[in-house]
């Protein structure tokens, strides 16, 4: 640590700790920002950045430790509270009325009055004016926010953080929606407010920015402070260095070989044995095939030029950190999302794949990163949620609920799915529950590759294992097992081979053995 | 209900012969929508069995009552389809008398013969919903702005054609309309058809269930591999036709072809599904709630016209009813 307490502090955040059901997010972290300074915060996806932010714009209350606005104690309770005490944030999602106009964005629900709570509308735009000039931007304040490109719209934000008398302003990934140029513009105003003596905390993946923009930094890892680092006093690897080597308590699940744990289960009636067994399995292909091969894909927005394969028998994991794309990745291969160039094959045979349903044909299974929203039918019970995407196999034109219900049952043994599910609907279960059920659908479907983007995202550690001893089990049995996850733990546990990707790019390739955090994260993050 | 690996079948069986605590998760369970509108019906029933002993409960009342429901309850079947898949059509009262008149135009002034006259009126019917479900699913604008535009559009349509309204529609067209079974007018039969098949592949038909997955969530159905567009605007399709179905009906049934007949048809309607248990949110909805909905909007506009009371009381009952279902259901939720 640097800091030695001066009057100059602003910030002054001790040992804050913080735990959600089932995980500590924050332990005893500390963190102090210093007028006019820019202080980075650094860590992988999930090392507890956000929790922190979130603590200090009053959204989340800290389960310990204090927090010291210009040496005096605060407790925010609310997010007004912070706001009143000086802390503005710019989130990565803007929170701005895009119809009305800059000046109404800045002012939101503070616009000058005269009588009768009418709108001064030339007080409103002079004050605006000035704040905007003070941070050297030249936009009208009268222009609807939505003729805005997202930059200006960044810089209306912080203008609204200034007019709220902000002294301490976090700004998270304020640069990954812009460009280079734009970047340039947002230094500058960075400067100015320094200048006035505004302390900022900056959050980004960007190394080469944070070096250049940055008098100090601070790392965390698992919601544990790393240290706080003068710019001067540290190179690039040793921080990253710093944020990888997560505990991970992840075992390498167990190989288990010649061994059908996911064909449908067992049924008693003869007839719908037969009428069940039609889609069983369609494919058997040695190891070492290739499932899927993509070749080439853009989109034409972020995806540039990606090409991969991935075998059948093996995991083939997708790293990389937030807004890497590959999600948007593993959205366009499943047809969810329009792409503009690039062939995709399954086991040689080139496909089109234009939606969903064409994804499913062609043998690909998705497993959506938000459960709730893309995954579930949270009102719906489990066997409705299990058998949603093959309901074909339980009856051509009527629905045998019953065969439903026995086959939802039989994969709930399977996976270990303990709770009492019968007429449950799936909004009572808890998250890794959830989690298997979703899984459960697509085991049903059985298809030869399987895109699981973060399967594990927001649920225990036990319940993770399972769902990575499913995914080795399914590997075993010959599927092609696609995972995108933000744990590197989970990946170096999980994977047989490692692709990172890096702003819509494929930066590298490797076999587990010799894949270390670091190496993953050296390449995953951006260096100048 | 732990299960164990080895005996997945075992296990299972047993589960289902072992009577889970379902009584214990409460008599509130049962009370659902649709229970207490068939609570609130019988109720009313017995009522005004008892009020009006000599003339309510009649067949010849009944036959009255179920007739001035039937083109509603056509609709209604319709809708409710809808209504599952989060989506609702606000143009089925103009789209109603539109087939009417434009059927009524063929037979009169084309001198079209009836079984034609028919096809065609109910294929504009069906295109005309196809219309409302590719605005909605394809050019992407919400049902209540797209089908507000469209009931706009029919009405005119329907005016503009049929002026007034055609009347003296030939009796090879108005015989169908008229035809009488076991005391039953032809509209009542074919509700009570229409309800029969719909209940049956709602509840049982995979084409059907997949609108349930839709509007529970139609981004994790389309995920899933269910085609929401397409079945989107097949729905709106078949909403189309029904209203034509039950506006050809009304039109036969009473040799005219009204231009202003179905007028706040579909506030109705879709009062009735939503009294019938479903919900505008989508993923709930059963097509005999949505019969015994039109039923009750029925049964009290009778009661009404028996306790000599304008009609407008019908309006405030209706509407109060439909409050207290729908806050009730919100304060049954909160406390499961």
């Amino acid at each position: 640590m640097t800091s030695d307490s001066t009057t100059d502090v602003l910030l002054e955040a001790r040992g804050i700790s913080k735990s959600f059901p089932g995980v500590q997010a924050l332990s005893r972290v500390d963190l102090d920002v210093r007028k006019g300074e820019v202080h980075a915060l650094l860590g992988e996806n999930g090392a507890g950045k956000s929790t922190l932010m979130h603590i200090l714009a009053g959204v989340f209350s800290p389960d310990e430790g204090t927090i010291r606005m210009a040496g005096r104690e605060v407790c925010f309770h609310d997010a007004r509270a912070a706001q009143e005490a000086g802390v503005a944030m710019v989130f990565q999602e803007r929170s701005l009325a895009a119809p009305l106009s800059v000046a109404e964005n800045v002012f939101f629900g503070r616009q000058a009055v005269r009588r009768w709570g009418i709108i001064d509308r030339a007080k409103l735009h002079e004050q605006t004016r000035k704040i905007l000039d003070d941070l050297g931007i030249a936009i009208d304040p009268a222009t609807p926010l939505e003729h805005l490109s997202p930059a200006q719209q960044q810089m209306v934000e912080i203008a609204k953080a200034l007019s709220l008398d902000a002294c301490l302003l976090v700004l998270d990934e304020p640069t990954s929606t812009l460009t280079e140029t734009e970047t340039a513009v947002l230094f500058r105003v960075i400067e100015r407010l320094k200048q006035r003596g505004v302390g900022i905390i900056y959050i980004s993946h960007r190394m080469g920015e944070v070096f250049q923009i940055c008098d100090r930094m601070t790392v965390l890892r698992d919601g544990v402070c790393q240290g706080t680092f003068a710019k001067e006093e540290v190179t690039q690897d040793e921080l990253i260095s710093r944020m990888v080597g997560r505990k991970s308590g992840f075992n390498r699940p167990a190989r288990k070989r010649g061994h059908s744990t996911f064909s449908p289960a067992p049924e008693n009636h003869p007839a719908e044995q037969a009428k069940e067994k039609r889609v069983e399995c369609p494919l058997s292909f040695g190891e070492g095939s290739s499932a899927l091969a993509v070749r080439d894909l853009n989109d034409g927005r972020l995806l540039q030029d990606i090409s991969f394969v991935a075998r059948a028998g093996e995991i083939t994991a997708f790293a990389g950190l937030a807004g890497s794309g590959r999600t948007e990745l593993a959205m366009s291969v499943f047809g969810a999302r329009p792409t503009i160039s690039g062939t995709i094959l399954v086991h040689g045979q080139p496909v089109k794949i234009r939606s969903p349903i064409e994804a499913i044909e062609a043998g690909v299974g998705y497993l959506p990163e938000d459960r709730k929203e893309a995954g579930l039918f949270l009102e719906m019970s489990v066997a409705a949620n299990v058998t949603a995407a093959s309901l074909n196999r339980f009856g051509d034109w009527w629905l045998n609920d019953k065969a439903m219900e026995r086959q939802t049952a039989a994969m709930a043994s399977r996976m270990c799915l303990t709770a009492d599910i019968r007429g449950r609907k799936v909004q009572e279960l808890s998250g890794g529950n959830q989690q298997k059920v979703i899984l459960a659908r697509w085991l049903l479907v059985h298809p030869p590759i399987l895109i699981a983007d973060e399967p594990t995202r927001g649920i225990d550690v036990g319940a993770k294992q399972e769902v990575h001893q499913l995914l080795r089990e399914l590997a075993d049995e010959g599927t092609a097992v696609i995972l995108i996850s933000s744990e590197l733990p989970e990946i170096l546990a999980v994977a047989d081979r490692i692709l990172v990707m890096r702003e819509g790019r494929l930066v590298g390739e490797m076999p587990r053995d010799g894949a270390t955090e670091e190496s993953i994260m050296r390449l995953a993050a951006i260096l100048k | 209900m732990t299960m164990n690996e080895r005996e997945p079948t075992q296990a299972i069986d047993a589960a289902s012969t072992v009577a889970l605590p379902r009584w214990r998760l409460s008599l509130w369970s049962y009370v659902t929508r649709e229970t207490v509108l068939v609570a609130l019906t019988l109720a009313a029933i017995v009522g005004a069995s008892l009020v009006y002993p000599t003339s309510f409960p009649t067949f010849r009342n009944f036959s009255t009552l179920l007739r001035n429901m039937a083109t509603d309850g056509v609709m209604a079947c319709g809708m409710v389809v809808l209504l599952v898949s989060g989506m609702f059509d606000l143009s089925v009262g103009s789209m109603f008398s539109m087939a009417g008149v434009l059927t009524g135009w063929l037979l009169t002034r084309a001198q079209f013969p009836a079984p034609l006259a028919i096809l065609a009126g109910l294929s504009i019917a069906a295109l005309g919903g196809a219309l409302n479900g590719w605005i909605v699913a394809k050019v992407r604008v919400n049902a209540l702005i797209a089908t507000l535009g469209t009931m706009q559009i029919f009405r005119g349509i329907a005016v503009l054609v049929g002026g007034p309204g055609i009347a003296n529609l030939p009796s090879s067209f108005a015989r169908w309309g008229q035809a009488q079974w076991l005391g039953l007018q032809s509209p009542v039969w074919l509700m009570l058809m229409v309800a029969v098949a719909g209940q049956f592949l709602m509840a049982k038909s995979r084409f059907f269930r997949r609108y349930y997955y839709i509007g529970a969530n139609a981004k994790a159905a389309n995920l899933s591999g269910i085609p929401v567009d397409r079945m989107l605007i097949l729905a709106f399709t078949l909403m189309g036709l029904l209203a034509g179905l039950a506006g050809m009906a009304f039109a036969s049934r009473m040799a005219t072809a009204n231009s202003t007949a179905g007028d706040g048809a579909e506030l109705r309607i879709i009062t009735a599904v939503i009294l019938g248990g479903a919900s505008l949110q989508g993923g709930r909805g059963t097509v005999w709630g949505t019969l015994v909905g039109v039923f009750f909007i029925s049964l009290i506009n009778n009661v009404m016209i028996f306790a000599r009371l304008s009609p407008e009381w019908q309006s405030i009952v209706i509407g109060m009813v439909l409050v207290l279902a729908v806050a009730m259901d919100r304060f049954l939720s909160r406390r499961v």
